[in-house]
């Protein structure tokens, strides 16, 4: 039987021995409890987060997470693709590093917590145009924009790239989320996005709530 | 080891609100205080949104020159912004910087090779970013150089940053470093290999002990400058005791004379 409590703690420590084993063992006993231990990951990230929040968790730890959440994926697939959980269409969200930025950590960071809290993210790296943004989200139907960036000049690009939209009438079909370095309660809300966020784990309860 | 004072960055909150409020006299302080620590270069960089960063760089130039003695490293993300203005600075010192990255060569070499006194830091990223193994950070600093050389640019002007990576992304990212300066200097003797030195602690606690650890290892594989914080003792101690070490400091006069003027060491 699985202990649901005793996994989400095994994640919100980042124990992977222990994750692993757990894990397995629903695979052992014929993978009828998988979505049950899928929650019970997600919570787990969700302590992760609110450790990285408080200060007692670093970059570090939360790429770990993001690492150990897809492990956690591969063993539970199985069982979760044949099963009712796994049919459910995920939330698409269009993610990338903005025009004229190449920073890549935090996008990565954003795009692990995501894909842990249930989104299907689709990644169009750094640098990006918005027209390839628009291209992305007519062809995925995504309605939620998450734009990233460490450079000042990337605050330019994210308004750019809400304007962009306005011109081709996608504005209203969309929601933007901006985060990164110059990101600020005063730069946040000029780009004309509808939120932003200071870290990753503001970015995922902000999308959910968009849910 | 050349020592670029990274203190008057628009990315730092005080400075950003200093620039903002044209607090002439935070900046002052930090010329005078980044000097004394034994900074060779001044960097200056508005950090502000791309409208405001003509005046605020023009404003920032304004008020460094009139309190330095060390020439200014000028600091800015867009090409043109540095040709605009390269006009105002008085000595020579080092633009910053170029890459593969867009069209920031075809921009700043012809600058530079009009102003053969300056030097230039150079980054080894290209359109795809900044990649983390060795051999392709050393490919870049090759084309780049070479580049500069189509100008007439020697390697001893260029500063060539092979661009380290945050460790607590990416694990092996400080031996990939380490091994590209190596390689470098190796085939171009000249050149001076330089490294931005926090970005390799982001995201990690305790940040100063990863820095210092990092640089005295990059000192060892062949460092030449690095973009930090004079104002930090232990760091500014563990370059002029590393210089030491390497035996570029004879009978460590630099050392025992930086620990007498109250540089390094337990504050007397």
């Amino acid at each position: 039987m699985l202990d649901a409590t005793k996994l989400c703690e095994a994640m919100g420590e980042l124990e992977e021995d222990e994750i692993i084993e757990i894990l397995e063992g629903v695979m052992a006993e014929g993978g009828a409890q998988a979505s049950e231990a899928m929650e019970a990951c997600q919570k787990g990230m969700d302590e992760v987060g609110n450790r990285f929040e408080t200060g007692e968790y670093f970059v570090g730890d939360l790429i770990y997470a993001g690492q150990l959440m897809t492990q956690a994926v591969e063993i539970l697939k199985p069982a979760l693709v044949s099963g009712e959980s796994g049919s459910a269409a995920k939330e698409k969200v269009v993610l990338c590093t903005v025009e004229g930025d190449l920073h890549d950590i935090g996008k990565n960071i954003v795009k692990a917590m995501m894909e842990a809290a249930g989104f299907e993210i689709i990644d169009l790296g750094i640098d990006v145009k918005p027209r390839v943004i628009i291209d992305a989200v007519k062809e995925s139907g995504a309605k939620i924009v998450a734009l990233s960036g460490v450079l000042t000049l990337a605050l330019d690009s994210m308004k750019k790239t809400v304007d962009v939209f306005k011109e081709a009438g996608l504005r209203e079909q969309v929601k933007f989320i901006v985060g990164g370095a110059p990101v600020n309660k005063d730069s946040g809300p000029d780009t004309g996005a509808d939120a932003w966020a200071s870290n990753p784990q503001q970015t995922v309860q902000i999308c959910r709530g968009w849910v | 080891m050349v020592v670029i004072g990274e203190k008057i960055n628009g990315a730092i909150p005080s400075v950003a609100a200093a620039i903002e409020e044209r607090d002439a006299s935070l900046i002052g302080e930090l010329v005078s205080a980044q000097e004394e620590a034994g900074a060779d270069y001044l960097d200056v960089c508005a950090g502000t949104s791309p409208d405001k960063e003509y005046d605020a760089l023009c404003w920032l130039i304004d008020v460094v020159q009139e309190h330095a003695r060390k020439p200014v490293c000028i600091d800015s993300p867009d090409p043109e912004m540095l040709v605009r203005v390269f006009p105002k600075l008085e000595k020579p010192g080092l633009v910053n910087s170029i890459s593969l990255e867009g069209n920031k060569c075809e921009i700043l070499l012809p600058l530079l090779k009009d102003n053969p006194e300056w030097g230039v830091v150079a980054l080894c990223c290209d359109n795809s970013g900044v990649a983390n193994a060795w051999e392709e950070k050393t490919a870049h600093a090759f084309t780049l150089i070479e580049k500069a050389a189509e100008y007439g640019i020697a390697p001893e002007r260029i500063h060539i940053d092979p661009l380290v990576l945050a460790l607590s992304a990416v694990n092996d990212s400080a031996l990939n470093f380490f091994e590209a300066v190596r390689r470098i200097k190796e085939r171009y003797q000249k050149v001076n290999v330089t490294a931005a030195l926090s970005n390799i602690s982001f995201g990690m606690p305790a940040r100063k002990l990863v820095n210092q650890n990092f640089l005295t290892l990059s000192m060892y594989a062949g460092l030449d400058s690095v973009i930090m914080n004079p104002l930090d003792r232990e760091l500014m101690g563990a370059v002029y005791a590393t210089d030491a070490l390497m035996n570029k400091d004879k009978f460590c006069r630099k050392y025992n004379k930086a620990y007498r003027n109250g540089q390094i060491g337990a504050k007397k």
